[in-house]
């Protein structure tokens, strides 16, 4: 099957704009996707279009992604919209490469947008709760940071794992975020701020959790025949791969690991011909700090019980041997849902492409990201390779 | 003729003390009551009556399926319309050919359960008596109100026979009542009249008994306060002690139509066996009931473990509190919560056909082996043990628990391990709350068991459903 590039990847600012329309943000998350094609591209040349968005606030439920693509003068594609919770995004650059490979399209765009800040506290609660299992598990009263409270309060049990260690990852990734542009809560913050921080869902506080964000982001992909009209720097994607997972926490085998994570990134891994040990960066989806210990575990970094040490040591800060979520990830930069996926495509493709600005990896080659649904419902992950840097 | 074969008895954990409510009012109107029992925020009186009954079943060592008739007395149901006795027999298990009638209408509706559930000719007769009256926040009803429930069941062979009854009725409009469609229960509070009316028809059911109530142990009389069941011992012929040793009213307030109930309850707990139950209910009738009460079993939980400040029993009331917000919640339908009533009143699992394994609910394929749709129903003995657990703070309950929150405070939603009925059965896993008080943790590894609460109320439509509570060490 041919070989799929990404050409270009743009993005509005993560932050809470509630007085702009969900066509608007998307029209200029589209714009700086195109502006990001070396070589320029025209709307007549995109093929197909995915977009993933959960619609909160019950904004265009139907019909939602040629909502935004006929607004930007995308007429005539095929255009389809994903729903997975958090990690749509993820799944329209996972249907962008399919559609790609499979020779129906040369030139996908995937893209995806939410606004989130516009609601009453008590409509946002509702939205938050939609994607978890909702007859049953939603019914002990539970939203998702209950839920990621849960999978943390049997992760400290079972593994040799503090707040001090979730609170780690907050200031970490804040320390990322606060060096993007991008980021909605671009600012650092001390491992005392993040300890001390209101409790919102024992164990997890306030610094643990991620916020709710507006915002949209969209990703350029070409085939392996078109790219060269695009761009000479090839960003290509490795491998991809995805796996669901039972969507209530009370189903599963295992509450401190997400079985859809740890399958979608082996067949990454193998697609793309590489070890987790090959990886320059990753960006992860740190919806709830505990999120991020368990997707070191998932995605390989470290055995089981030992993602606190990776965290004590600085290995995933960014001058550690694997950075992570170097864009300030969703704690930092933001949780815009149904444009978070395609969020992460484009941090690692501005890793993989020089232009991280105050973030920029030295010379990185290989790149990940990992984006999940609700609490494991669904995980996307892409390897993403920068050509050049190979040879 | 029907004997009394076992008593069960509950309050709610909460009490407010006079003290609290003087300090509140400056004055406190339950006379006689050093302290009230009042509800959880997720706790009416149709889960206290799965409390009384289901403890009365287990004392009298009675299989659920043999109940032939459900006989349920209060003067404060959830609904005014609406048939409670249908769900309470779904939370205990009963046999769907059931004969139940609900009795209402004043105080005296826990002992009309009872007179009416000793003429049935045969069978195992369950009655439940729950009540939790409420009346303006200065009046006399609510300074005075309390919570219970009492169960009762009755067997043609029970050990605890009736050895007369009597009734009386005698016209006295005026000294508690509620009108339709009111919330509060009120009277016009002429003092001499009141007193008139309790005293002149209690006496005359009471004279009507063959027997001289001199010479029992205890008179489970209705308590409205701690002090007009006194004031009817001159002419009942009754000294204090025994009024004293058939009521409840000191420390749980006026229970309603689970007054008597629970003052028997109460008396048999004490030793107590020479019995007269002495049910009235304003309008006012009174029933007069002596029993010969020698081996009854009784299990009662009556103590209280946590005391309110005032303003902490007007959140739990539901007071002071704004209901459930809009912005909507996560919707399941009345018809397909019935669809689950098994699971959610009484932990109906289901056994894979194909390999055994259990799976809770029982649908979906099987989470061993993949079988799809093949689960013999078996029932879980509700025991467990947490595998995760956190506290939703304030702020953090998803709309529809927001009413909740704001009555009860932080809650614990947790996943919990249910035990197989079988030992070599493995566990399987449900989301649930778990019941704390304020002293209480939940940690993981903590064992559990589940009872019956409120979940949430929707479109006017209360859900019932099991939640966890820390298991007796």
């Amino acid at each position: 099957m041919r070989d799929v590039y990404v050409i270009g990847a743009g993005q509005t600012p993560f932050g809470s704009f509630p007085d702009r329309s969900y066509r608007d943000l998307f029209a200029e998350a589209y714009g700086a996707t195109r502006d990001s094609v070396d070589s320029g591209i025209e709307t007549d040349e995109i093929d197909e279009a995915v977009v993933a968005t959960l619609g909160v606030g019950g904004r265009q439920l139907g019909l939602s992604g040629p909502a935004v693509t006929e607004h930007v003068g995308l007429h005539n594609v095929p255009c389809s919209r994903t729903e997975n919770a958090c990690g749509a995004g993820g799944f329209a650059v996972r249907q962008g490469v399919q559609a790609i490979k499979s020779g129906m399209a040369d030139v996908v765009l995937a893209g995806g947008f939410e606004v989130m800040t516009d609601l009453s506290g008590d409509v946002t609660k509702y939205w938050l709760g939609v994607s978890g299992e909702t007859e049953w598990e939603r019914l002990t009263g539970t939203t998702f940071s209950g839920v990621y409270a849960q999978m943390a309060s049997a992760y400290m049990e079972k593994h040799d794992a503090t707040k001090e260690d979730l609170s780690r990852v907050a200031v970490k990734n804040h320390g990322n975020g606060a060096k993007n542009p991008k980021a909605h809560l671009g600012f650092e913050c001390s491992l005392e701020d993040a300890v001390s921080a209101p409790a919102v869902a024992d164990p997890l506080n306030l610094y643990h959790c991620c916020p709710t964000s507006d915002g949209a982001a969209a990703v350029l992909l070409a085939s392996e025949d078109v790219v060269d009209e695009y761009t000479d720097e090839r960003v290509r994607v490795a491998g991809t791969g995805a796996a669901s997972e039972r969507v209530g926490l009370a189903q599963r085998d295992s509450y401190t690991e997400i079985s859809a994570s740890s399958e979608a990134a082996d067949r990454a891994y193998e697609r793309a011909g590489i070890d987790p040990d090959d990886l320059d960066f990753a960006e992860v989806h740190d919806c709830f700090a505990i999120a991020e210990l368990i997707a070191y575990e998932d995605l390989g970094f470290c055995d089981r019980g030992e993602a606190p040490r990776l965290l004590r040591e600085g290995v995933t800060d960014p001058d550690g041997d694997l950075p992570v979520n170097t864009s300030g990830g969703l704690k930092s930069k933001g949780h815009p849902i149904g444009a978070t996926g395609t969020g992460q495509v484009v941090e690692a493709f501005d890793q993989l492409t020089g232009r991280a600005g105050d973030r920029q990896l030295e010379n990185p080659r290989y790149g990940l990201t990992h984006n999940v649904g609700g609490s494991g419902g669904a995980t996307a992950v892409h390897v993403f390779e920068n050509e050049e840097v190979a040879q | 003729m029907m004997g009394f074969e076992s008593v069960g008895a509950y309050a709610p954990r909460y009490r407010l003390t006079a003290d609290a409510v003087t300090d509140a009012w400056g004055q406190f109107h339950g006379a006689g009551i050093s302290e009230t029992a009042v509800p959880a925020g997720d706790e009416d009186t149709l889960t206290m009556a799965y409390e009384a009954a289901s403890r009365a079943l287990e004392a009298g060592d009675v299989d659920p399926d043999a109940v032939s008739h459900l006989f349920l007395g209060t003067t404060t149901p959830p609904y005014e319309e609406e048939a409670l006795s249908p769900r309470l027999a779904s939370f205990l298990d009963l046999d769907d050919a059931l004969e139940t009638r609900q009795f209402a209408g004043s105080t005296r509706a826990g002992v009309d359960a009872l007179t009416s559930g000793l003429e049935v000719a045969d069978g195992t007769v369950l009655v439940v008596a729950t009540d939790a009256p409420r009346g303006a926040h200065d009046d006399e009803i609510e300074h005075a109100g309390g919570a219970g429930a009492a169960a009762v069941v009755l067997t043609p062979d029970g050990a605890g026979t009736v050895t007369d009854r009597a009734e009386r009725v005698s016209p006295f409009p005026g000294t508690r009542f509620r009108p339709a469609g009111e919330a509060e229960t009120t009277g016009l509070g002429v003092t001499g009249y009141d007193r008139r009316a309790f005293t002149e028809t209690v006496t005359a059911a009471a004279d009507a008994l063959e027997i001289d109530l001199s010479a029992v142990d205890a008179v489970c009389l209705q308590s409205p306060n701690g002090k007009l069941p006194y004031r009817a011992a001159g002419s009942l012929g009754v000294d204090s002690e025994t009024l004293q040793a058939g009521t409840t009213v000191h420390d749980l307030g006026d229970t309603g139509a689970a007054s008597v109930l629970l003052g028997f309850a109460s008396a048999l707990e004490d030793g107590h066996e020479n019995l007269v139950l002495l049910g009235y209910g304003s309008g006012g009738g009174a029933t007069a009931v002596a029993v010969d009460a020698t081996d009854v079993a009784v299990a009662t939980t009556l103590e209280g473990r946590e005391t309110l400040r005032y303003g902490e029993y007007l959140r739990v009331r539901g007071d002071v509190t704004s209901g459930e917000p809009d912005g909507g919640g996560a919707y399941v339908s009345v018809p397909s919560w019935k669809r689950t009533i098994p699971q959610r009143h009484r932990l109906v699992a289901g056994r894979c056909e194909e390999c055994g394994s259990l799976e809770f609910p029982p649908e979906g394929a099987c989470p061993d082996c993949g079988a799809l749709e093949a689960y013999d129903e078996v029932s879980l003995p509700g025991t467990g043990t947490v595998e995760a657990a956190t506290v939703i703070g304030q702020g953090g309950a998803p709309p529809e628990f927001v009413e909740q929150q704001a009555r009860e405070g932080s809650f614990v939603s947790a996943v919990v391990a249910l035990d197989g009925p079988r030992d070599d059965d493995g566990t399987v896993s449900t989301p649930t709350q778990v019941l704390t008080g304020a002293d209480e943790t939940v940690e993981v590894g903590n064992r559990v068991e589940a009872t019956i609460r409120r979940i949430y109320t929707q479109e006017g439509v209360t859900r019932y459903g099991f939640k966890m509570q820390l298991a007796a060490e």
